[in-house]
């Protein structure tokens, strides 16, 4: 009964305030400078808090579109008022254009017509009755074979249409990506993506596509994190992605990026995770998945194997005459009718007919397929479907990305050269070699940008021992089914031995392609090598020379050990032999001890150097 | 019915992009992803700034990429390119038996959990009929599909 006439004076007092509305705007007594600062409405303006620096108060978005007053990308406040201004006639066009501020306004003020508000909004309702709120998914493809830098990753979100569906198949993607000029060369690339020369904007797309794009066309193992985001606080998400359709971000590669705009989208769903009130420079992906752990939304990993690593974990169940055998069978799959095809267990007779189907669409997922591998592929699928399928072990996944070490280097060794002890300190910006603990990153690869060292020897001044601007390795394993190249760049400055028996600081820029195989937990590999370097400080000219490195990695249980030798001819008829020994034991995610010997001689000058470091990573 | 029609362009979105596929003329995707994308300047660029991120490796797309966001989210005529590859990926379930494309497949024709074994089944076991061709289309296998599950007692019911 009492819940009735409370209910009765609610409607009776909803009425009241419809009739009063025009005369009384600010229902709830809240007036606009208040809701002004409130976390919402800054998440839904982009206000930077000081996560970056540039523009610090102001809105990340650079689009007079998304603006109802001309001061609006300076002043909230500004922009709170005009909407207001705009929306308080039922029927308004800016109801439909932002729909998330539109529910913020209502609720806030208190307007009667808060749920029906946007009944006139036909675009709109279409849309948001087309993208189920059920959970929101982080996506974070990681790196992918022989390629380095796609280290860093990409991530984007995915809506699915309820928590844990059937099929995320049928999901959206929301991806905030830059649109580039292809007619840009590597230079202007560079620089319009330092200084935020591309538009970004925010895209919804099919995750289907995405799957194909990242699991098949580029090989990359795909994170999925459900996060914990209620359909509520979903419902503001979906709102305001309405309002972002073709409104440009400047997009920067080193801090306003793809993860970064994701961090400021989730804000508008849970403002009160304060996901952008701390600095964030250098915005990788796996800082974003951090961040989100950190603030208690992630509630789940799941891993999503590439078609590279179900080929891989296919290929490692075979027999090596299995092997064999599907690699004759990709190429004629008329070979089943043979003895050593039809003597093996209908099972196997299975696994082989599919791993040789799965090599042979690798082989040729980019580029032009013609009808005889067309033909092959679906024998091959007829092959499979004759035999039973059988139990496939599930293989465990892997460590995820967020279980490797950080992101930035800061070392402190003690050594002995030319017979005098020195002590060295070092800094490096990013991100991983291959000796560093492989846990959460693909062994064998390396990428280091900013790679400082500062070395105080016994009886000398403080010198800089090295400065490599960058420094990428790339092994990747011949398998039966494929033979892919191994490659390195370097460049950069370092301290050398020249013929005065004596270290000078030089510039050098070396690389080279190779190959790389992998028996257990051994990797060796050979690479050509071709150098560019000045033979003396006192002479301004280049030697450009020539030779060969070999060496293996050993990944080990909590060690990684790595040799290498080098030979190289330089143009004048000089040469250098250089060999190393370290060994990296890594004490906790982010410390390990790593001891390195090397031995070197050119032209009659010879030089050791052996040292012990303690490595600590951050941020 | 519209679900149905939703699996037809899921199937057919692929069909409009490549007439043969399975393993028709390529897929399309490497060299708009790839372009101005490959070259060591990506690699420097991602060393010397420690934050990369796109659609491709690096957030970066040459115009849209098929992205719609006017509104249209349904799987229709403007992600055609985008679907590309699922008729393949349904193949390679069905003779299979099983997969995550045979899912999305059953999942949006309507089927019912209990229900998607039976399909998957079905589906396996005509295989050669469903994909009789290595230049079949995706218009013919949606067809043969539905021939099929107008055979099946449990199916046919799906399909009025």
């Amino acid at each position: 009964m009492s819940v009735l006439v409370r209910q009765f004076r609610r409607l009776w007092f909803a009425g009241l305030l419809a009739m009063a509305w025009p005369f009384v705007a600010n229902a709830s007594g809240a007036d606009p400078a208040t809701l002004a600062k409130l976390p919402r409405w800054q998440a839904l303006m982009h206000v930077n808090h000081g996560a970056t620096w540039r523009d610090v108060g102001e809105s990340y978005v650079d689009d007079d579109a998304f603006f109802l007053s001309p001061q609006g990308k300076r002043s909230p406040l500004a922009e709170l008022k005009a909407s207001i201004r705009a929306m308080r006639e039922p029927g308004s066009p800016a109801r439909c254009r932002f729909p998330a501020r539109f529910r913020f306004i209502a609720e806030q003020l208190g307007w009667p017509d808060a749920g029906r508000g946007l009944a006139h909004c036909a675009d709109y309702l279409q849309f948001r009755s087309e993208l189920a709120t059920g959970q929101l998914v982080l996506i974070f493809p990681t790196a992918y074979l022989n390629s380095p830098s796609s280290m860093f990753g990409h991530t984007l979100l995915r809506l699915d249409p309820e928590p844990d569906p059937d099929s995320t198949w049928l999901s959206h993607a929301i991806n905030f990506g830059a649109n580039i000029n292809l007619q840009d060369n590597s230079l202007q690339y560079m620089w319009r993506g330092l200084a935020g020369g591309y538009p970004g904007q925010f895209s919804i797309v099919p995750y289907a596509e995405k799957i194909q794009e990242y699991s098949r066309v580029e090989n990359r193992d795909i994170w999925e994190y459900p996060l914990n985001l209620t359909p509520d606080e979903l419902d503001w998400l979906a709102r305001h992605l309405w309002a972002l359709r073709d409104i440009n971000f400047d997009y920067y590669f080193l801090d306003e990026n793809c993860s970064f705009r994701l961090l400021e989208l989730i804000d508008v769903a849970r403002p009160e995770a304060n996901l952008l009130r701390g600095w964030r420079f250098a915005e990788v992906p796996v800082k974003t998945v951090r961040a989100l752990y950190r603030a208690g939304l992630v509630a789940d990993a799941r891993f999503r194997p590439s078609k590279a690593t179900e080929l891989a974990r296919l290929s490692e169940s075979l027999s090596s005459s299995e092997r064999s055998l599907a690699r004759q069978l990709l190429r004629d799959p008329s070979l089943a009718g043979q003895p050593a095809f039809q003597t093996l267990a209908p099972a196997r007779q299975h696994r082989v007919a599919r791993t040789a189907y799965q090599a042979l669409r690798m082989d040729h997922r980019e580029g032009e397929r013609d009808t005889d591998v067309a033909t092959r592929s679906l024998a091959l699928l007829r092959l499979m479907q004759q035999t039973p399928a059988g139990a496939m072990a599930q293989s465990p996944p892997p460590a995820p990305p967020e279980a490797g070490h950080d992101t930035q280097t800061l070392t402190m060794a003690a050594g002995v050269a030319h017979g005098a002890a020195y002590g060295e300190f070092g800094y490096r910006l990013s991100y991983h070699d291959p000796l560093d603990r492989a846990r959460g990153f693909l062994p064998g690869t390396g990428i280091q940008g900013l790679d400082l060292r500062l070395r105080w020897a016994d009886g000398e001044s403080l010198a800089l021992e090295r400065l490599h601007a960058v420094n990428i390795r790339s092994l990747t394993p011949w398998t039966t089914f494929d033979r892919p190249i191994s490659w390195f760049v370097a460049g950069g400055l370092e301290q050398r031995l020249v013929d005065t028996n004596d270290d000078e600081l030089m510039p050098l820029l070396e690389g080279g392609p190779g190959a790389s195989w992998r028996w257990g937990s051994l990797v060796p590999y050979v690479f050509g090598v071709a150098r560019l370097e000045t033979p003396s400080t006192s002479r301004a000219q280049f030697d450009v020379g020539a030779g060969a490195e070999a060496g293996a990695l050993f990944y080990g249980a909590g060690l990684q050990v790595g040799l290498t030798t080098r030979w190289l001819e330089f143009d004048g008829g000089r040469q250098r032999r250089r060999s190393s020994l370290t060994a990296n034991l890594p004490l906790s995610r982010n410390t390990a001890l790593r001891a390195a010997c090397s031995h070197e001689r050119t032209g009659g000058e010879q030089a050791n150097d052996c040292s012990l470091s303690l490595r600590f990573f951050l941020d | 019915m519209k679900k149905y029609l939703v699996a037809t362009t899921l199937l057919g979105a692929s069909l409009a992009a490549h007439a043969d596929a399975p393993g028709g003329p390529g897929c399309g995707w490497g060299n708009l992803l790839f372009e101005g994308q490959s070259g060591l300047g990506v690699h420097l660029m991602a060393t010397i700034t420690n934050g990369t991120s796109g659609n491709a490796t690096f957030g970066m797309t040459s115009g849209t990429n098929g992205c719609d966001v006017s509104g249209s989210l349904s799987y229709n005529g403007t992600s055609m390119l985008a679907m590309n590859g699922v008729l393949e990926e349904v193949a390679h379930d069905m003779a299979a038996g099983q997969g995550e494309a045979l899912t999305a497949l059953s999942v949006s024709m309507g089927i019912a959990p209990e229900h998607r074994t039976h399909f998957n089944q079905l589906m396996h076991s005509h295989f050669n009929s469903i994909f009789p061709r290595q230049d079949v289309t995706a218009e013919q296998v949606m067809a043969e599909i539905v021939e099929v599950m107008r055979g099946d007692d449990t199916m046919a019911g799906y399909l009025s």
